[in-house]
């Protein structure tokens, strides 16, 4: 389309516009001969079209006051309504689209953009193979569509998925009106769906990011957590927790240990691997029976919840000593412990 | 006085005056207009003229194919086209005449 063709283009549209309001056979009718005319007045000179001929606004004014066509003030029924609207709104895009050109390098944003369609379909391509296999294998949106998990098949699907698309944007010109209405909906759908799933793509390496990060960072490089009790014997399954009673999560549970419960209540429970304790020679406790080597802090474990609650606010995080007398009293004690964050605030 | 005032009664008298001799597309009958003198005559109040005497049965068209360009729309006097140029015609020579005559009267120089 050359410039003159598409300065005649666009008069032809302004003019269309302002007769929006008029019943389409009338419009048609009005302007039919109208791109032949503007065709034969742009051979006459350089001039541009407005200059020679006035507005398209003021050129319709005067077409519809010589034709006995009747203002725009007649009565008008919604539909016409609503078409001049979409009229005017479509002369005011392409307006835009004219003025956006030039900042882009070319005649018009549209020829830009018309540019990019390729790749626009290999893009669809893509996601129509993402959305596939989200749908088959219930995977979350990721870089490779990977069908049962095989990169060999993700390829595949790709390709095939790809030349598709292409194929299919090639031809949707010459298709029929439902087939192109069916393409253009997917397409709406597929883009949808590119929105949502890359802004969850998002989301989640975020997520990864700060999840590789330890949970203390003044203390890095921390795999396992050994507890001593005062006479130097390790304590099995410690739980650590903080002020306000949340479990403190350290190290990477390497090991799996048989026998043991691993978790209470989804507390950690230290050490992960007792064998790799650091201080083995020390005097190590009888693991099996701990209980006559402490008699001190007894009463806290054996009073329950109700009782231990009572002395802990003095020192919630003290309560070292009292669990290394055996694990099973520990089960309550998260229960019991969380109540001491109520006193302190107080 | 503004001529465009003017014309807005008479382009119907016109238009179809310059159809009488040959039939015409829009282009070149705004052309004839043109060469006529009617220098002020704007394009789009000739093809809302020449929609509406269609509109009023005075013109016909039809449509031939041009070896240069987009087929074009033909206008043609009928037969109460020419009913109504002849009508038109005498009712202005009668203005025109009553008109100069004022003129002439008050010593109005041409």
């Amino acid at each position: 389309m050359t410039v003159m063709e598409q300065e005649i283009a666009d008069y032809v549209t302004r003019v269309r516009a302002a007769l929006a309001d008029l019943r389409p056979a009338v419009r048609d009718e009005l302007t039919e001969d109208l791109a032949e005319h503007l065709a034969e007045v742009a051979a006459e000179g350089d001039e541009p079209l407005a200059d020679r001929l006035g507005t398209p606004e003021a050129y319709a004014a005067e077409l519809r006051a010589a034709a006995g066509a009747g203002g725009p003030a007649a009565a008008r029924n919604l539909d016409q309504r609503a078409a001049a609207v979409a009229a005017s709104l479509r002369a005011r895009l392409r307006v835009a689209d004219r003025n956006l050109g030039p900042i882009l390098g070319y005649a018009s944003a549209s020829e830009y953009l018309r540019l990019l369609r390729p790749a626009w379909w290999v893009l669809r391509g893509y996601l129509a193979a993402m959305l596939i296999t989200m749908v088959t294998t219930g995977a979350s949106f990721g870089l490779l569509p990977r069908l049962g998990g095989s990169t060999l098949a993700a390829l595949l699907l790709l390709a095939v998925c790809v030349v598709a698309s292409v194929w299919l944007g090639r031809r949707t010109p010459t298709l029929g009106r439902w087939p192109r209405i069916a393409v253009r909906a997917g397409t709406a759908v597929l883009a949808v769906f590119a929105f949502a799933g890359f802004v969850n793509a998002d989301d989640r390496l975020g997520w990864n990011e700060s999840g590789y990060q330890p949970t203390s960072e003044q203390v890095p490089f921390v795999r396992d957590v050994f507890v001593y009790d005062s006479e130097g014997r390790l304590v099995e399954n410690a739980r650590l927790f903080d002020q306000d009673g949340n479990p403190i999560r350290l190290g990477y549970r390497e090991c799996v240990r048989e026998g043991l419960p691993e978790s209470n209540q989804g507390v950690p429970a230290y050490p992960y691997c007792p064998e790799h304790a650091p201080f083995r020679s020390g005097p190590v406790g009888p693991r099996p029976s701990p209980v006559p080597p402490t008699p001190a802090p007894a009463p806290t474990p054996t009073d329950g919840p109700s009782g231990g609650s009572a002395p802990t606010p003095s020192g919630g995080t003290t309560a070292g000593p009292a669990p290394s007398s055996a694990p099973p009293p520990l089960a309550p004690l998260p229960t019991a412990l969380a109540p001491t964050p109520v006193p302190t605030s107080s | 006085m503004d001529t465009t005032q003017l014309l807005k009664g008479v382009l119907d008298l016109a238009v179809l005056a310059v159809l009488r001799e040959e039939d015409g597309y829009g282009y070149d009958i705004m052309r004839r207009l043109r060469e006529a003198g009617l220098d002020e005559v704007g394009d789009a109040s000739v093809y809302g003229t020449l929609r509406r005497l269609f509109a009023a049965g005075l013109l016909t068209t039809y449509v031939v194919p041009s070896e240069s360009g987009p087929h074009r729309k033909y206008y043609s006097l009928n037969a109460a086209g020419r009913d109504q140029l002849t009508r038109s015609g005498k009712i202005w020579r009668s203005f025109a005449t009553t008109m100069d005559t004022l003129l002439d009267d008050r010593g109005v120089t041409a």
